[in-house]
């Protein structure tokens, strides 16, 4: 299968195009509990959020920031198991946006990826991120075939320094189809762990040539995360980026001052 | 490309792609070029005092049967003789000429027991590069006087305060802060671990113990030795001692985990006892992990054997059956410190004692004139506070007491 018919998060994207960038906020699953995390979606949702990525916890989470590996550390301790994750991703997935999955590759790799994939999308999912685990090894190409399969798009993820050659590469992977694997990608996730430092910084400059870049290489919608605090952030990377994605700033604010404050701070942040 | 690798390969974010790109070309050209050649070999010669002693143990191969009776004669490869202690100096330097050659100002490593932290803090200091060091608050409050030591070679020391609070955890800050800083910074990753090219590259630089150990015991004894026998934690050491004898099926090569204290998780850092298949840290090995793919805690009296991972060329010789692994116990590393201390006047690290300890084990059963060679990994000075506790020993603690009071 091809995406014969496309998934809620395809029809968003294309319906959405030339529009008002939308808006992803990330959640972990199972924090701070896996009761309070399906409260967390529902606040997410409430306030207006587009999509939603929901991150299984990883023990050991390499690209992320310390919030949010303290965070995934809390929730595993608190018994976020993958089959919990599972059915609160369904419950999340039942709130009626599209949800983007996100984790480590050590967990599907663990879980078997065919089965992994084949559990996400059953529970709901319309896209899967996985930051550790490049295309071009055989646990991608699993991932590519299973997503395919099962009418998930698999995301690549990219940050600036990556050079064009890889890029390119990247976006003709995929396997197989004569489009190259742009029609499974979705979207493309863009993400460093360099903050933004102010609106006219050198950093900032970099950011929009290579978010142009990746448009001019990938043809998909960009989503783009790094780190944003503020309504002005967004406001920023919504002049280049498709998607604007929010990440430990809910973590950070369920952490600091509790799971009230998650729908109020969407609204001020979009 | 898409090809089965089963052991190793380069898991990491795309943003890494370029930096070890470059740093598996620049490797390659090194190993080619002579001037990085004579410059690697006068550090090694020069700087860190090799190649080390290769000691007949005369002592403990009489008390373990070798010399009359049934059992072998015993060698010790005494790496503890390099400078800082241990044989991590070697790819530190290694590594070091390689990030001047990327033209990068720095190295950041992780540590456990502080010993690859201060390699590298030494390395960076000879080589005049920044050094940043990332190392488990848990570890940090075990090892204190190696921090002392980086500090003073010039290092800053940044603790990890999140997770176990260890080498694992040191692993993952050093990652995400290379990220941050890809031009400037190289990761002097401490093991035969991590992504491609970090598995191959610091073997081929620790394989001069093994090489090493082959001439050494042609000059003395005129022949291969019958088991070469190592502790393993990533497994540098043990890389290094085995890779040059590998295709010599007739030498045994035995590698040693951290049995710590009991077969339980987190009692242990041994994969022979609980490895599964996984993928961490950038590559694709054996681990300690929950059946979930969570990475499990370990235990070992030594900080660095205190790791769920274990170097995928390790896992892979391991798993084809050309090295054997087994483990040893806290207990039985700390008696084997005392043991080669007392027959032969050499103070072990206590992760080398875990290779002493499985020596004591096997040598009296094997042939009369066999030989067994153990890597003397480390030298036992930074576990002097970790020996004093393990053996009780009071006035010992009466002069931390009179040494706080000191202080003023």
């Amino acid at each position: 299968m091809h995406f014969t018919t496309m998934n809620n998060l395809g029809t968003l994207l294309s319906e959405s195009r030339g529009k008002k960038p939308l808006f992803m906020a990330h959640m972990i699953a199972g924090y701070p509990t896996i009761e309070d995390s399906e409260k967390v979606a529902e606040a997410l949702v409430k306030g207006g959020a587009d999509i939603i990525e929901l991150q299984i916890p990883f023990s050991d989470p390499m690209a992320d920031g310390p919030a949010i590996a303290v965070a995934s550390e809390e929730a595993i301790k608190a018994g976020a198991t993958v089959a919990k994750s599972l059915s609160l991703l369904k419950k999340v997935a039942a709130l009626g946006k599209p949800v983007a999955v996100m984790t480590y590759v050590n967990i599907p790799f663990r879980y078997g990826i065919p089965k992994f994939v084949k559990s996400i999308a059953d529970a709901g999912a319309s896209a899967l991120i996985v930051p550790d685990c490049p295309f071009d090894t055989q646990e991608g190409q699993t991932f590519f075939d299973s997503c395919k399969e099962c009418g998930v798009y698999f995301v690549p993820v990219v940050s600036p320094g990556v050079p064009k050659e890889r890029l390119e590469q990247l976006a003709s992977a995929g396997g197989g189809s004569s489009s190259g694997g742009k029609d499974s990608r979705g979207f493309v996730y863009c993400t460093s762990r360099q903050g933004i430092t102010g609106a006219n910084s050198k950093f900032a400059k970099e950011l929009f040539d290579f978010v142009k870049e990746l448009k001019q290489i990938f043809k998909l919608p960009i989503a783009v995360g790094f780190g944003v605090k503020s309504k002005e952030d967004v406001a920023e990377l919504a002049q280049v980026a498709d998607i604007v994605i929010a990440g430990s700033v809910f973590v950070n604010a369920i952490k600091n001052s509790g799971i009230g404050h998650v729908e109020p701070l969407v609204r001020t942040l979009m | 490309m898409n090809k089965e690798i089963k052991y190793g390969g380069a898991y990491v974010p795309e943003m890494l792609w370029d930096t070890l790109r470059k740093l598996t070309e620049e490797f390659e050209r090194a190993k080619k070029d002579e001037a990085f050649q004579s410059e690697f070999q006068d550090l090694l010669r020069n700087f860190s005092g090799r190649p080390t002693p290769l000691i007949f143990a005369a002592r403990a191969t009489a008390d373990l049967g070798g010399l009359t009776g049934q059992g072998a004669k015993v060698y010790l490869k005494n790496e503890g003789a390099n400078h800082t202690g241990a044989h991590k100096i070697t790819h530190c330097l290694g590594q070091g000429l390689l990030a001047k050659r990327l033209g990068k100002s720095m190295l950041i490593a992780e540590t456990g027991a502080g010993q690859h932290g201060v390699a590298t803090a030494t390395a960076a200091a000879k080589l005049g590069l920044e050094c940043v060091v990332f190392m488990g608050s848990h570890d940090i409050k075990r090892q204190r006087p190696n921090v002392f030591l980086m500090e003073r070679l010039g290092a800053k020391v940044v603790p990890v305060e999140y997770g176990s609070k260890t080498l694992k955890d040191a692993v993952n800050e050093a990652l995400k802060f290379w990220m941050e800083h890809l031009d400037e910074a190289h990761y002097c990753i401490g093991s035969v671990l991590g992504p491609a090219p970090y598995p191959e590259m610091n073997r081929y630089f620790q394989s001069v113990i093994g090489r090493e150990i082959r001439a050494e015991l042609s000059e003395r004894e005129n022949k291969l030795p019958d088991a070469i026998v190592a502790c393993v934690g990533g497994g540098s050491n043990a890389m290094g001692s085995f890779y040059d004898f590998i295709p010599e099926k007739s030498v045994r090569l035995i590698g040693v985990e951290a049995g710590g204290v009991g077969k339980k998780m987190g009692e242990h850092a041994s994969r022979k006892i609980a490895g599964e298949l996984g993928i961490f840290q950038g590559y694709k090995s054996l681990f300690l992990q929950t059946d979930e793919g969570q990475i499990a805690p370990t235990h070992s009296i030594s900080a660095g054997l205190d790791y769920p991972g274990v170097g995928p060329e390790l896992a892979e010789l391991y798993t084809s059956g050309r090295v054997e692994l087994t483990y040893a116990t806290d207990a039985e590393a700390v008696s084997a410190v005392d043991y080669f201390a007392k027959l032969e006047g050499v103070i072990s690290a206590l992760e080398s004692a875990h290779a002493l300890a499985e020596v004591r084990k096997i040598a009296p059963k094997m042939p009369k004139n066999s030989i067994v060679v153990a890597t003397l990994s480390g030298r036992g000075d930074k576990d002097l506070f970790n020996f004093a506790r393990a053996f009780k020993d009071e006035s010992f603690r009466e002069f931390l007491k009179d040494e706080y009071n000191r202080y003023e």
